[in-house]
């Protein structure tokens, strides 16, 4: 019994070490940069384009010939990522491009690779070690600009939902608290309705549609990614619109010009999280990497996209060219967040590269802009123990009225 | 109180099997439709909006979900089995319904019961694991999911694209004689589920199968066949729910099933069901369906903190199943029946 | 009455018990050749210090599973215990290693609250185990958002240096504690507790028979199980040094897939412990062999659900074999 047993694992044994030999690429000591892409990988669209521009850039040249890339999916288990992140730093990474999946938890293994001389580059979501780069739109007031659009359309009064992210996540908090410091200086603006949407326009849709059955009078919706779903269950509910402020969903987006919608009430504004953070972080990484500037970690901040209904401009190609902002419906689907792409920062990309990860035919790097903007503190999102700035929560993208 | 339960489940209850059975699940199900009931006059307390039909409807729709996925995680639980694959399949047969498919696309309308068949495949292999190889179907399941759930991430390499087809969306949004099509469909589709399993001759074989396989086999019944086929069917009911969600919301996504695995346990425990396998009846699973999603809209409406929310929740799902136990009734008839 | 004596567990159960620890070690250490064939760094103290404390959180969670699996149930408040500890370390810290101490007694007094719960809902009430813990699971996710609304908070600093730091520079502190919780497991089995536990799982009702206190056993399996998802969350909290109220819930259905992994069958009464902390031990390790070996990250799915399948078929395989010969 005991010596079948042996025999059967010495075979798996031999089996596997002679399918890792196989699996060795070939050639890997030539002198590329060994990158890693680390994902949570929620499954939306938002997280694969960030995926996508991120290949399509390390496939665009020159980098193809010097970038050796390799994507790794971390689900939403930050032990997961920080098992991952052990074993790139072990593997000898150069750098690794990242979406945190905690603001904090990963601060110790980062801090152990910025030690062996890894750079730790993150985007869209930020991480409070000091070593690491975050690159994102999140100190660029998301929650609270968005919320102060919301409230002069309502004219200052008015029954409101907030569909949120996902519970328990900073993210989350520091858009809500954001929001809500400007709807509390409103004492018309009442909060009837609180939901967690995921960040997801089915579940939005079925949690608005649960909130319209308490509160069918609702005069407007302040949300956070997923807003398409909201004017679907909006929509469901036979007819009415009511003015909705969201992301960046290329449905939302047509929604928000297209006349028959805003004859039944909607207004609003797209604003929110652009995928093409990633992008931009990744050419910032390899220009750190190829020496071509010098930057020391620190938080970095990315502009808030800010598109009004009258401003949406249907793309007529794959570029945002001409200054368009969406894509037709015939080409890409409703989820599709369109602000992947930026003609300044990210020239080299259409939107085939946010769908496939595919570099754009005889695309070449473009250098990035020489400035790059600090970001302001925000406790607990990019630093720890540190103060925000006192007009934190200020709106700036517009002026509000008067509360009555 | 350890001799009186201990005289319930060993000397009483295999005794009077025959004829306290059906009545006992009745009771059970009539009292998870009262539950729902109250709950719902209740929650005027919270907005006077709430009870109405309009609240009804809405239920009735998302309700209509759950009710069709727990119909075949039911089946498989009365066969003695789980299936925690539940949320794989529906992401796949929401996914393929758009990529394959697709809005303004009627010709390709066949490939739909493609769908629904490749989904009933991924259910024979889980059956095929379970049945003859003897894998738990926790894990069975379980791996079945993560594969599955892999195989969508690459194949759509994280982008779903495509609308929901024409058919989905009328399926779900249109109404027929000023009745939401949603719920006439759900109405047929637990006629069809209660003949299936109280009515049919396969029905009986899963409930023989689910309380004793030994026994059925003995007594001639096709035990291998029918602890199979509830995982197929019930990996066609994922697919279809898949379908069902694409058409309400009009896409897919990745994890357009994610919320589903516990409920839809959740759903079949609640209605009375034994996660043991052997007893349970498809109505009280409706009615279990229905009660989850109606406390689910009528908290969403309570201005609360979400956490004292979560606690509020969890608590109520406590108390119904307190008061759907077993020794509940057996004292409700005892006191009836002095 | 409560000598449990009086079941006699069948001679080979042990020799079934020991073969099922012997197959997941087995796979654990070709998996671990592999590993170290690939990343040759894998052998270093430090690496592999890291690899204990990623794996001992989930190791305790699934060791705690497993004893309630044992008993024929499911304990789904293993998420909820996980995340309110996890956010009362962070929130509450206390300094030193007295402090270290005190929040590991808190720890293990919220595990044993919610466990009391889950057995006397379970047992006493009788309402089937896979329900109410999904009901105290829900209940408990709710009090860790209210303790913390969103990730942060700082754990102690002793015990995020002190748990995950190497005794003489190579013995993982992490490693010492899981290693203390299995030999504890390894003397509770053979008490009469120990033995009436694997009779309840096997079959009740002649437990019942025999004269043990199936209530009381099982109530006290629950409450044991949640006092070691306490002590996960306590390690858990030391390896993140932070908080989040979500913290437990993807150690779930892991937990469940590392006591199959370890031959525990999920109907009760086979298994043990140390096969489900070698069964958390393997998922991890293959986390990292998965990694190492380069496959497309979109697949590594099906790679991980292959092995659970074929790991899971072997060993059942290897203990009908044995069986057969014991004939």
């Amino acid at each position: 019994m005991l010596s079948n047993t042996m025999k059967m694992t010495l075979a798996a044994m031999s089996l596997l070490a002679a399918g890792t030999v196989l699996a060795q690429p070939a050639g890997a000591q030539d002198k590329k940069f060994k990158i890693y892409l680390s994902l949570s990988y929620s499954g939306n669209a938002w997280q694969s384009e960030t995926a996508n521009i991120v290949k399509a850039l390390a496939a665009t040249s020159p980098y193809k010939d010097m970038v050796d890339l390799k994507e790794v999916i971390s689900g939403t288990d930050p032990q997961a990522q920080i098992s991952a992140y052990e074993s790139m730093v072990d593997d000898g990474a150069d750098g690794i491009i990242s979406f945190p999946i905690s603001s904090t938890a990963l601060n110790r293994t980062i801090k152990r690779g910025c030690d062996q001389g890894v750079l730790f580059f993150m985007y869209d979501a930020t991480v409070t070690e000091k070593c690491a780069y975050n690159v994102s739109y999140l100190t660029t007031g998301f929650g609270e600009n968005t919320a102060q659009a919301l409230v002069n359309i309502l004219g200052g009064k008015g029954n409101i939902f907030l569909s949120r992210g996902v519970p328990g996540n900073s993210v989350d908090k520091h858009h809500t608290d954001g929001a809500m410091s400007v709807f509390n200086k409103y004492p018309g603006i009442k909060v009837v309705a609180e939901y967690y949407s995921y960040w997801d326009d089915r579940t939005t849709q079925q949690e608005t549609a649960k909130a319209l059955a308490a509160h069918p009078d609702v005069d407007g919706i302040w949300s956070q990614a997923g807003e398409y779903g909201a004017i679907q269950a909006l929509l469901d509910k036979g007819g009415k619109l009511v003015p909705v402020t969201g992301e960046n969903s290329n449905g939302f987006r047509l929604a928000l010009a297209n006349p028959e919608m805003q004859a039944k009430g909607l207004k609003g504004v797209s604003a929110g999280s652009p995928p093409a953070t990633s992008g931009y972080a990744f050419k910032l990484m390899m220009e750190v990497l190829t020496k071509k500037r010098d930057l020391k970690a620190m938080n970095i901040e990315y502009p808030l996209p800010w598109v009004l209904a009258e401003n949406v401009k249907v793309c007529a190609g794959d570029r945002f060219e001409n200054g368009c902002n969406a894509f037709p419906e015939s080409k890409v689907p409703s989820s599709f967040v369109t602000e992947v792409l930026d003609p300044v920062m990210l020239p080299e990309l259409s939107m085939e590269s946010a769908i496939n990860g595919t570099a754009v035919d005889g695309a070449i790097i473009q250098p990035l802009p020489k400035e790059v903007k600090e970001a302001v503190n925000a406790p607990g999102i990019n630093c720890e123990k540190c103060d925000a700035p006192a007009d934190a929560y200020k709106p700036y993208k517009i002026e509000p009225i008067v509360a009555n | 109180m350890t001799s009186r339960s201990q005289n319930t489940s060993y000397i009483a209850v295999p005794d009077k099997r025959g004829n306290a059975k059906v009545s006992r699940e009745t009771i059970s199900a009539v009292s998870v439709a009262v539950l729902c009931v109250v709950i719902l006059l209740g929650s005027r307390f919270i907005s006077p909006s709430l009870g109405s039909w309009s609240q009804v409807e809405t239920v009735l729709t998302l309700g209509s979900f759950l009710v069709v996925l727990s119909f075949g995680q039911g089946l498989v639980i009365l066969s003695g089995g789980l299936d925690l694959s539940l949320p794989a399949l529906i992401t796949l047969g929401g996914v393929l319904s758009t990529a394959w498919v697709g809005a303004g696309n009627p010709d390709a309308l066949f490939l739909l019961p493609l769908v629904l068949v490749g989904c009933g495949l991924v259910g024979s292999f889980t059956a095929v694991g379970v049945v003859w190889l003897k894998v738990p179907p926790f894990i069975m399941s379980m791996a079945t999911s993560i594969m599955v759930a892999s195989a969508t991430l690459g194949m759509t390499n994280g982008t779903t694209r495509g609308a929901a087809p024409e058919l989905l969306t009328d399926l779900m949004k249109s109404q027929i004689a000023g009745v939401p099509a949603s719920i006439l469909l759900l109405l047929a589709f637990v006629f069809f589920g209660w003949v299936l399993q109280a009515r049919s001759v396969f029905g009986r074989h899963v409930y023989a199968v689910g309380t004793n396989d030994q026994a059925a086999r003995i007594a001639g019944i096709p035990v291998t066949l029918t602890q199979f086929l509830p995982y197929v069917i019930s990996a066609v009911c994922a697919g279809f729910v898949g379908m069902m969600l694409v058409g309400y919301s009009n896409g897919a996504t990745l994890r357009m099933g994610d919320n589903y695995l516990l409920p839809s346990i959740a759903a079949v425990v609640i209605g009375g069901s034994s996660i043991l396998g052997g007893r349970g009846t498809f109505l009280g699973t409706v009615g279990g369906a229905i009660l989850l999603t109606t406390l689910g809209t009528v908290i969403s409406a309570i201005g609360l903190n979400f956490g004292l929310r979560t606690i509020i929740e969890g608590s109520i799902i406590l108390i119904a199943l307190l008061v759907l136990r077993d020794e509940f009734f057996e004292r409700l008839r005892a006191f009836r029946r002095p | 009455m409560s000598k449990a004596g009086v079941v006699h567990p069948k001679p080979s159960m042990k020799s079934v018990l020991l073969r099922g620890s012997f197959i997941i070690m087995a796979l654990y250490i070709a998996l671990y050749v592999v590993y170290v064939v690939q990343q040759p760094r894998a052998l270093g103290a430090g690496a592999i210090a890291s690899l204990f404390n990623n794996t001992v959180p989930l190791a305790l969670a699934s060791a705690g599973q497993a004893i309630v699996v044992l008993s024929r149930g499911f304990d789904l408040s293993l998420a909820g215990v996980v995340s309110i500890t996890n956010v009362v370390m962070a929130v509450y810290p206390l300094e030193g290693p007295g402090g270290a101490l005190a929040s590991l007694a808190i720890c293990l007094a919220i595990g044993a609250v919610v466990g009391a719960v889950n057995g006397w809902l379970v047992a006493y009430l009788r309402i089937q185990a896979i329900a109410a813990t999904l009901a105290t699971m829900i209940v408990c996710q709710g009090v860790a958002l209210l303790i913390l609304d969103a990730p942060g908070g700082t754990v102690a600093e002793w015990v995020s240096y002190e748990l995950t730091d190497r005794i003489f520079n190579f013995i993982p502190v992490s490693g010492l504690i899981l290693g203390a919780v299995v030999c504890l497991w390894l003397l509770a089995r053979k008490t009469d507790f120990g033995i009436a536990l694997y009779a309840i799982g096997a079959d009740e009702h002649a437990a019942r028979l025999s004269g043990i206190p199936v209530l009381k056993v099982r109530f006290f399996a629950f409450v044991l199980a949640g006092m070691i998802y306490g002590l996960a969350g306590y390690m858990l909290s030391a390896q993140t040094a932070t908080g989040s109220p979500t913290a437990g819930e993807p150690l779930l259905m892991l937990s469940f897939a590392a006591v199959a992994l370890g031959g525990t069958s999920l109907s009760g009464g086979k298994g043990g412990l140390f096969a489900s902390v070698m069964g958390a031990a393997t998922l991890m390790l293959l986390q990292k062999v998965l990694f190492s070996s380069g496959v497309s990250s979109f697949y590594t799915g099906i790679f991980q659900g292959a092995v659970l399948i074929i790991a899971v078929m072997f060993s059942a395989l290897l203990t009908r074999l044995g069986e057969r010969k014991n004939k």
